[in-house]
């Protein structure tokens, strides 16, 4: 625990830590002093001379006091702490995320990261401000409760660490017991998750397809599955906490019938024990608060981990001094090689060649890596083996700024900003005048969708903003791209089919990028690979062949029957009678 | 000593009873959706009070014990004994109240969880479709996972600790009282100063519970740019920008925090340091000294003040952290109250069966989805039997929207739509499940088998009419190369391209059998390499039924018997190719944008 501490929170904040656990370990010594005081002060009022308590009433008062200092000082350097520890927290987090490889940033990740740096972060906030102060008040005042005791009377005290070591195991068992079920309990609730986002994502199909919530046997499968596992859950938890529970009483009961026996044989004042038992609640009352803070520790606990689990990412690693920057503009892969380090093999030794200003297609079946190896070139990974040049240069020689200066690149996967229209489209150059704004745009025939729309280029779009089709937000970020001016053009054509409008907008946008341009496309259509200057076909991670459209066609191998195969469906028509 | 650790489980609850439909403008309250376990929560809250008023009886029988053995004419032996073995036998009987009262709330919450949950389910399967949109997987997820959840706090928890905190120390109260009343008085004094400084502490808490998700929202809505985003921040050179916009979030943030933890640490700390253990003590030796030394009371009874006074002011500060817990629950179930509140499809009371030949009349045809602008009015369109018609038309002219209409996944807002002479709203939905099928653009498969993938509207088919509907979809020899073939999982060791997919939709379609078919956007395709081979699982499916096909290629369409042109939710122009090739309209303009695309 304490290395996964100074690992995520980091050196200077760890001391921090240390700081407020020890203002809030003195706070809770004194306090158990003043728990201590009873005793004396009880003695004496029971006995035959109350007048001598005053004295023990008034160190009751100063230990209080000093408690009440203590402990003030604890809470406010714990607040503190705590508000401070966010911001590092999120900074720490966002230098990392930003030196992360791009490829590191997938559906699911990005949805955990969002939750981590949100409600994680907060999460640790809290327990820093509200969980450090109970913890130590629930382990060091029992202790120091539990010394006094021995100055006091030492059968006593000693009946009192009996039943100790009980509680310390059941404590131990039932946070086992509870990890588990918390683990169970977790996977039953992500998985009734998952099926209702899917019933509820699905509702088209499950509906075309007549399953209502009583047919859909896999939701209410889970839905049946996740309340087996609270009763199981249940069934675990209870001799766990009441198995805790016992041991604590365990203590106060070996105290009480103990102290009965010597009171009765006349062995201990009456005075005397009373003010012992008295002591004894104080000892048993923190431990049992340290039960419920369980629960809480192993969420703040969970919480680190997956913060931890993030840091823990080697960022992409820069060059240590730039290269100089290459003055033409070809890309070159030589002898690339990549798998994500699962052993899937996705590049297998890929050689290839866009020759500045040129061209090149790659074509292939699905998952043939045809995707992998532009975002190699923008370097989203770095290659298992081989070489990725921009230029001449590896680009893990050029640092991630001025490798992006040179790439425009268009993919499927549209990303706009919360913003404008025209903010959308100037974040491709910052320093574009209008007129290079409205002109790209002018291009990606974005005017007509401003036209179109109320606020017309200020119109809001992404998160809540205006809602655009597919291919109205292809010709924004085309837009970007144009505004750009960059040298290389990485480009994966959209597969999905567009209306003919946006479609021809999208086609002139695409023509008016890739002019005299250096431009490795992931192509799909037919009229972009027979025009590329090159075409390099892919299948299983390998360039099975190269070369023009005509001269691949001559070859009659993989391309000539994908063309035919291609050719053939696109003169598809649909028709009832067959 | 609560141990409200008792295992965090977040699981559901079993309801027999059909549910009656949300009566709308029934307030949104706890009190309907807790209901059906009512009974086992009130029975817990009763054990869990038993167990406070046993957790006092301790500290009471000490104070008896105190008096046995201090007794005028020394010792009581007996009584002495009495007293201790009480303290035994109460704290035992504690404990047992205490797990019974515990495992009552957590059967009843699993219980009360599958019950929601099935009723939110049920309520999703009866919503208009138009609801479904983008955002409705996060609030279905927060309705039936997160709300239900605090929920679970709320009944297996919270309900448990406020009752501990309210009966003890009123038992506490009550017998200090009967041993000295003015003592007692005293011992009230830390809870008065404590709830002062709590007040103080709270004050103007709704606003800054307001600015603080204002604050969150920031950081939030930071870390998603910066990491959604995040390919092209750094494709603009945006880095150091966006960079620093989430830092500045996280700044804001944590100033605010700061401001405002500080702000109130004072007069927190202070409630918390007079409802404390030494303070509580404190008050009731120096009174307790006072009085004894001035011969007011028996020292003896002051030992009930020293073991309870604490009692008296502990729980304060739990039961305000419970406050939080139950206007959580109050917000969760306000929340789950809203979705179970969405309007839905009303369903025929005497539903008729539709004439089996598939024929589709839509007659003056209008629908809104705000009830303000029209996406469709006033369409007029018959599919007959084993013809196929085709919409086209530009994004946002109502093709999708027209398509939806004939399975039936909202309701026009005017003019009807009729499957064998029935109108849909008058067939049951299972019957009408029977006529219509539908392709999507997405396949909308399930993580479970290919198999029941496959047989999703037809659950009772056997593995030949699973497979045979596979092989004329394409799909059967790309399915017996997956790991466990047919048993295969999707997502797990079924992992398909985009056309396998469809391709597996199609086959799903095929195998229903339904005789009107719906198309939407089937042809327009996520994988260009398998094109063809959907295209021909589309071909063995077309065959002989009533089809409708939205279709962005016009080319694809071309053969079609009826061609059908929205514009602006209304129909511009319909026939054949040829006949509106000729009539030089619309249908011209975008079959030769496309002709010259395609050259291109």
């Amino acid at each position: 625990m304490t290395a996964l501490l100074t690992r995520v929170l980091g050196r200077e904040q760890t001391r921090g830590l240390r700081r407020v656990l020890l203002w809030a370990a003195v706070a809770a010594a004194l306090q158990g002093v003043a728990y201590a005081l009873l005793v004396p002060l009880l003695t004496r009022l029971l006995g035959d001379d109350p007048e001598a308590a005053w004295p023990w009433v008034a160190a009751l008062a100063a230990a209080t006091a000093g408690y009440g200092i203590v402990a003030f000082g604890a809470a406010v350097r714990g607040n503190r702490f705590s508000a401070d520890l966010g911001r590092t927290l999120h900074h720490r987090i966002g230098d990392h995320v930003v030196a992360l490889p791009l490829g590191w940033f997938g559906g699911e990740r990005t949805g955990a990261l969002g939750q981590v740096a949100g409600q994680g972060v907060v999460q640790v906030m809290n327990a820093a401000a509200n969980l450090l102060r109970p913890l130590c008040v629930a382990f060091v005042t029992p202790a120091v409760v539990v010394l006094a005791t021995f100055v006091f009377d030492w059968r006593l005290a000693l009946a009192m660490l009996v039943a100790a070591p009980v509680a310390a195991a059941a404590y131990r068992w039932s946070g086992r017991l509870m990890s588990r079920v918390d683990r169970q309990s977790h996977a039953a609730a992500v998985e009734t998750a998952d099926r209702l986002v899917e019933f509820a994502r699905h509702q088209p199909a499950l509906r075309a397809f007549g399953r209502t919530a009583e047919d859909h046997e896999l939701l209410d499968a889970a839905l049946r599955e996740q309340r087996a596992e609270a009763r199981a859950a249940t069934r675990l938890g209870v001799p766990g906490v009441a198995g805790f529970a016992l041991a604590v009483q365990l203590c106060f009961t070996c105290v009480l019938l103990l102290g009965t026996v010597l009171a009765v044989n006349g062995s201990i004042a009456a005075g005397e024990l009373i003010a012992v038992l008295v002591l004894a609640v104080r000892f048993v009352e923190p431990m049992g608060a340290a039960a419920e803070l369980g629960g809480s520790l192993r969420v703040a606990r969970g919480t680190l981990e997956r913060l931890d689990e993030v840091l823990a990412t080697d960022p992409l690693p820069q060059p240590q001094n730039a290269a100089p920057l290459p003055r033409e503009y070809g890309v070159e892969l030589d002898g690339v090689r990549f798998d994500y380090g699962d052993g899937r093999t996705v590049l297998d030794g890929v050689d290839l060649r866009v020759p500045a200003g040129r061209t090149v297609a790659l074509v292939g079946p699905s998952g043939s890596g045809k995707t992998t190896v532009t975002r190699l070139l923008a370097r989203f990974w770095d290659v298992s083996a081989g070489t990725v040049r921009v230029g001449g240069t590896d680009v893990r020689d050029l640092t991630t700024d001025q490798l992006m200066a040179r790439l425009a690149m268009v993919f499927q996967d549209v990303y706009l900003f919360a913003g404008t229209i025209e903010e959308n489209i100037r974040a491709g150059r910052e320093d574009a005048t209008d007129e290079e704004v409205r002109e790209a745009g002018r291009l990606a025939r974005v005017d007509e969708i401003a036209e179109r729309l109320p606020d017309g280029w200020a119109a809001r779009v992404g998160e809540g903003g205006t809602a655009l089709s597919g291919g109205e937000r292809q010709r924004i970020s085309l837009a970007r791209a144009l505004l750009k001016q960059a040298p290389i053009v990485l480009l994966d054509e959209a597969t999905s089919a567009l209306d003919a409008e946006n479609e021809a907008a999208v086609q002139q946008a695409v023509s008016a990028l890739t002019a005299d341009r250096t431009v490795l496309v992931v192509a799909h259509r037919l009229d972009t690979i027979r025009e590329a200057d090159l075409i390099a076909f892919l299948e299983g991670g390998r360039i099975v062949e190269q070369g023009t459209h005509e001269e691949l066609m001559a070859l009659a191998g993989r391309y000539a029957a994908f063309w035919a195969e291609r050719e053939r469906a696109s003169g598809w028509r649909l028709a009832a009678r067959p | 000593m609560t141990g409200a650790a008792l295992a965090d489980t977040r699981e559901g609850t079993p309801d027999t009873a059909p549910q009656p439909p949300e009566a709308p403008g029934s307030p949104p309250g706890l009190g309907d959706l807790l209901a059906p376990v009512r009974g086992r929560l009130i029975a817990a809250v009763v054990a869990q009070a038993a167990a406070a008023v046993c957790s006092t009886i301790p500290f009471i029988a000490v104070a008896e014990l105190a008096r046995a053995l201090l007794a005028s004419g020394g010792p009581d032996e007996g009584r002495a004994w009495a007293a201790a073995w009480t303290a035994v036998a109460a704290l035992v009987a504690r404990l047992v109240l205490y797990a019974t009262a515990g495992v009552l709330t957590h059967l009843a919450d699993a219980d009360l969880q599958l019950g929601l949950r099935r009723r939110i389910a049920r309520h999703l399967g009866r919503l208009p479709l138009g609801w479904f949109t983008e955002n409705s997987s996060g609030e279905v997820k927060k309705a039936a996972g997160d709300n239900i959840s605090t929920l679970h706090h709320l009944v297996a928890h919270t309900a448990l600790e406020v009752t501990a905190a309210i009966v003890v120390p009123l038992t506490a109260l009550v017998y200090l009282f009967t041993v000295d009343w003015r003592l007692a008085l005293v011992a009230l004094l830390p809870l008065l100063l404590g709830g002062h400084f709590f007040t103080r502490a709270m004050s103007g808490g709704e606003e800054v519970t307001a600015k603080f998700f204002g604050a969150m929202g920031g950081v939030n809505a930071a870390v998603v740019e910066l990491v959604q985003g995040i390919a092209v921040i750094k494709a603009y050179g945006r880095t150091s920008r966006a960079h620093r916009a989430y830092d500045d979030a996280a700044d804001s943030f944590s100033v605010f925090f700061r401001d405002w933890i500080m702000s109130t640490t004072r007069a927190s700390t202070s409630a918390a340091l007079a409802l404390s253990g030494p303070a509580a003590l404190l008050v009731a030796t120096v009174a307790g000294t006072l009085f004894v030394t001035r011969g007011w009371t028996d020292a003896v009874d002051l030992v009930p003040f020293v073991l309870l006074g604490p009692a008296l002011t502990g729980s304060v500060m739990g039961l305000a952290q419970s406050g939080h817990a139950v206007q959580g629950g109050l917000q969760s179930a306000r929340e789950i109250h809203a979705l179970l509140a969405a309007p839905t499809l009303p369903e025929a009371s005497e539903p008729t069966a539709p004439a089996p030949d598939g024929r589709v009349e839509m007659t003056g045809v209008g629908f809104s989805y705000d009830g303000t602008t029209d996406v469709l009015s006033g369409i007029d369109l018959t599919l007959r039997p084993g013809t196929v018609t085709a919409l086209v038309g530009a994004s946002g002219s109502g093709k999708s929207t027209l398509a939806r209409l004939v399975p039936r996944f909202w309701d026009p807002s005017a003019g009807t739509v009729r499957i064998g002479g029935t109108d849909v709203r008058d067939i049951a939905p299972n019957d009408l499940y029977r006529q219509v099928s539908f392709v999507f653009q997405e396949p909308h498969l399930l993580r479970t088998t290919v198999r029941d993938n496959i047989r999703l509207g037809r659950p009772d088919a056997d593995d030949t009419a699973v497979e045979r509907a596979a092989r004329a979809a394409h799909i059967h020899e790309r399915i017996t190369a997956l790991p466990r073939g047919y048993a295969s999982v999707i997502g797990e060791d079924a992992r398909l391209s985009g056309g396998e997919s469809q391709r597996l939709s199609v086959a799903r379609a095929l195998l229903a059998d339904a005789p009107v078919l719906v198309l939407d956007e089937a042809t327009s395709f996520a994988d260009p390499e398998s094109e063809a081979a959907v295209q021909e699982a589309l071909s063995a499916l077309a065959a002989g039924r009533t089809l409708l096909v939205i279709a962005h290629r016009l080319a694809t369409v071309r053969d079609a018997d009826h061609i059908v042109v929205l514009d602006g939710g209304r129909i511009a122009e319909q026939g054949t190719h040829d006949r509106l090739v000729a009539l030089d309209g619309r249908y011209a303009r975008l079959w030769a944008l496309q002709q010259k695309g395609a050259a291109r």
